[in-house]
């Protein structure tokens, strides 16, 4: 029974130790290859189990497939018109073929040597057949930003996908500047253009301040032309009104005028009037003697 | 053989013997038989561990995919583990990746800010300009170049490469919303693992280069297309938007599973070499408001005064030809201040006409018959009442005695503009 326990121990152990020794995982991440007395023999880019012999004939190097960043250093690159910038630009790459990788470049940190030369190279031709205006420019139309990113993009790509295994997804300049000694030119020119716009500020508010009220005047001279108007018409219609009595005041025009001139006479001198009149006027006249009255028979 | 077999028998006897009476040997064979228990124990728990291993939890706010033998178990939403107890088979069987997917992470981006020693963020901004190099130095300071006025004098002399500086300081939220995309396509470098920590604690770390060079990327060719005023106050979330979708399609086309959430900027400023140019341009811009304020205020108070709030619609109705008089009317019933004062003037004009007229006519009609039979008699009373009314309300009165005999009288009286202001001399007495 103890020979048949040990001999089942025996047996699971060289079982687990040939599954360690000739299988292996491939994960979602990763690519790999199997190398056959040290020469790549076979490729691997699919997640799953295989298997091989075991080492010394066959071991496996595996490789991050992931996309990873790589920034190249800052750096100064004439554009076409001899107007120098100075960029940084990053690319985000993966490990596609894991042989051609393996054979050209070996490590990450070889790829990422050769990788930051193939930039630099790409940069200096690309931006080369740029003006600094394509970059930025006061017609949003004329620049081209994005088009030179793109085709700094194909560039690289054409040349690292065959040669080194390696897929650039995506390129992008993260800085992009002017040299020292041109940020000194481009605050002079910043401060011109500013106290430019500062006298043009203030004379535009006066001109539109005067035009807003230059305005408010017209439409009040207006409006009160079409109030007046209106009001003239009010009042001839007030005099159409009246006149219907006039009939009645053509009984006796000479009573209606003397009680119109009453009435104005008592209106014009209501208030702050000083009145000479003559001794002799009614009921003045009472003043320099007494009336000679009779009863009327 | 016969006496080969009684030869082992003896030395057997004798091996038992000696082991019964030796007490060395029973000690070690006690306990070479107690290492095999204990031996065999823990061959027990490490297999039971081994199988339990398996048994894990996927915490709230997280997902999780399961690998088998490296690949992405399951089909459609099934590849995609929730919260809560997962039953699955030992490593390196199935290996669980755990991704939080509810958290919103915020990503501080410092780089187009200008160059500030330790502690400096804390001082004073008036400290900050009175330090300000006369030059930027590409590689300490940060800023993002914006492009000039279309209409600028200077852009037109360079051809349109007018540009200026600015500075600004970024805060991206990203959250992670694919957790396939994610696992697959971004370089998480679990080496930084340290004891205790699992994939997702060294997510942001590992992904944070890549994000910060994806979004400065998406502000450098944002901010070209945008003069200052509209970076700084014009266009502010239009520039963010903008960078949200440039940074938007970047990690799309990379595949990497990551959603922006939001863009803002935190600090943006001119550059503080030029900060008495801008804050001079700035005083006359709020100066411009005041001038053009003040004058709208103007405005709206000379038309209130002139035909109320309905002054400009009433305006515009009577500039429009084809706007009839009926529709105007309701306007001119709404109509207030000086325009309203003319109308109803106007129409306190036409009451008074009339009614005035009426009762002339009926004053006329009734002292009429009376006329008639005494008219010396009714005008002489209408004629004095008019005299003791006019007298009665005259401030002054002169009665003057004529010279008689046929003879003109020349009187000469010094009388007041304003008869109820008495003379200076006659106020003091």
């Amino acid at each position: 029974m103890k020979n048949i326990t040990i001999t089942m121990f025996l047996v699971l152990l060289f079982v687990v130790l040939a599954m360690v020794f000739t299988m292996f995982q491939v994960r979602e991440t990763e690519s790999a290859l199997v190398m056959t007395f040290g020469k790549a023999t076979r490729q691997i880019t699919e997640p799953g189990l295989y298997f091989k012999w075991p080492p010394p004939i066959e071991w496996v190097q595996k490789f991050d497939s992931r996309a990873r960043v790589l920034e190249a250093e800052l750096g100064e690159t004439p554009t076409k018109g001899a107007v120098p910038i100075i960029v940084n630009t990053f690319i985000v790459w993966r490990i596609a073929e894991p042989l051609g990788f393996f054979n050209a470049v070996g490590t990450v940190s070889d790829a990422e040597a050769k990788l930051l030369s193939q930039i630099s190279n790409t940069q200096n031709t690309v931006i080369g057949r740029h003006n600094f205006s394509e970059f930025v420019n006061s017609d949003p139309e004329k620049i081209r930003f994005e088009e030179i990113e793109q085709e700094m993009l194909a560039g690289i790509q054409k040349a690292v996908h065959a040669d080194y295994g390696i897929e650039i997804r995506a390129l992008g300049i993260r800085q992009l500047k002017i040299s020292e000694d041109v940020s000194k030119d481009v605050f002079e020119r910043m401060r011109a253009e500013r106290n430019r716009r500062t006298g043009a500020t203030i004379a535009e508010g006066n001109a539109a301040a005067r035009k807003i009220v230059t305005d408010a005047n017209s439409m009040q001279t207006e409006l009160l032309a079409a109030a007046e108007a209106r009001a003239k018409a009010i009042r001839a219609q007030g005099d159409a009104e009246a006149a219907q009595y006039y009939k009645l005041l053509e009984q006796d025009p000479q009573l209606a005028m003397f009680l119109r001139d009453i009435d104005a006479l008592k209106k014009i001198l209501e208030q702050r009037s000083t009145v000479v009149i003559s001794a002799d006027t009614e009921p003045f006249k009472l003043l320099r003697q007494m009336p000679d009255l009779k009863p009327k028979e | 053989m016969a006496e080969e077999h009684e030869h082992n028998q003896a030395a057997q006897g004798r091996d038992n013997a000696a082991r019964q009476t030796d007490p060395g040997l029973n000690y070690l064979a006690g306990a070479l038989k107690v290492s095999f228990v204990v031996l065999k124990i823990i061959m027990a728990v490490l297999v039971i561990f081994f199988l339990f291993s398996g048994v894990t939890t996927v915490g709230p706010g997280e997902r999780a995919i399961v690998l088998w033998f490296g690949k992405i178990r399951g089909m459609g939403e099934a590849r995609l583990l929730g919260p809560g107890l997962k039953l699955l088979l030992p490593y390196p069987i199935h290996e669980i990746v755990r991704i939080p997917v509810e958290k919103k992470v915020n990503l501080a981006v410092n780089s187009f800010w200008y160059y500030q020693k330790a502690g400096d963020e804390m001082g004073e901004p008036v400290d900050q300009k009175a330090n300000a190099p006369p030059t930027l130095n590409p590689l300490t300071e940060g800023y993002c170049l914006v492009r000039g006025e279309k209409e600028s004098p200077t852009a037109a002399a360079s051809e349109g490469s007018d540009y200026n500086i600015l500075h600004s300081r970024w805060v991206l939220t990203y959250q992670i919303t694919d957790v396939e995309r994610f696992y697959k396509n971004c370089f998480v470098d679990t080496s930084r693992l340290q004891a205790g920590q699992n994939y997702a604690d060294v997510i942001k770390q590992s992904i944070t280069p890549l994000l910060e060079n994806l979004f400065a990327d998406a502000v450098v060719t944002t901010m070209v297309n945008y003069t200052i005023e509209e970076a700084m106050f014009e266009k502010v979330s239009s520039v963010t938007e903008h960078v949200k979708d440039r940074l938007q399609k970047k990690l799309a086309d990379i595949d990497s599973g990551i959603k922006v959430v939001s863009v803002q900027i935190r600090d943006i400023t001119w550059p503080r070499q030029v900060s008495a140019a801008f804050e001079a341009a700035l005083t006359a811009t709020q100066a411009k408001q005041k001038t053009i304020s003040e004058a709208k205020l103007y405005a709206e108070k000379t038309l209130n005064e002139t035909a109320g709030p309905v002054a400009v619609e009433l305006l515009a109705a009577l500039h429009d030809a084809s706007s009839d008089r009926l529709k105007q009317e309701p306007l001119w019933g709404q109509v207030a201040g000086k325009a309203q004062e003319k109308i109803a003037d106007a129409r306190g004009y036409r009451t008074q006409v009339v009614e005035n007229t009426r009762a002339n006519a009926e004053y006329l009609a009734r002292i009429l018959p009376e006329y008639r039979k005494h008219p010396k008699l009714v005008i002489q009373r209408i004629y004095q009442d008019a005299i003791e009314q006019v007298l009665r309300d005259a401030d002054e009165k002169i009665v003057i005695q004529p010279a008689g005999h046929g003879k003109a009288t020349e009187v000469r009286v010094l009388i007041n503009r304003d008869p109820t202001i008495k003379p200076k001399s006659e106020s003091e007495k």
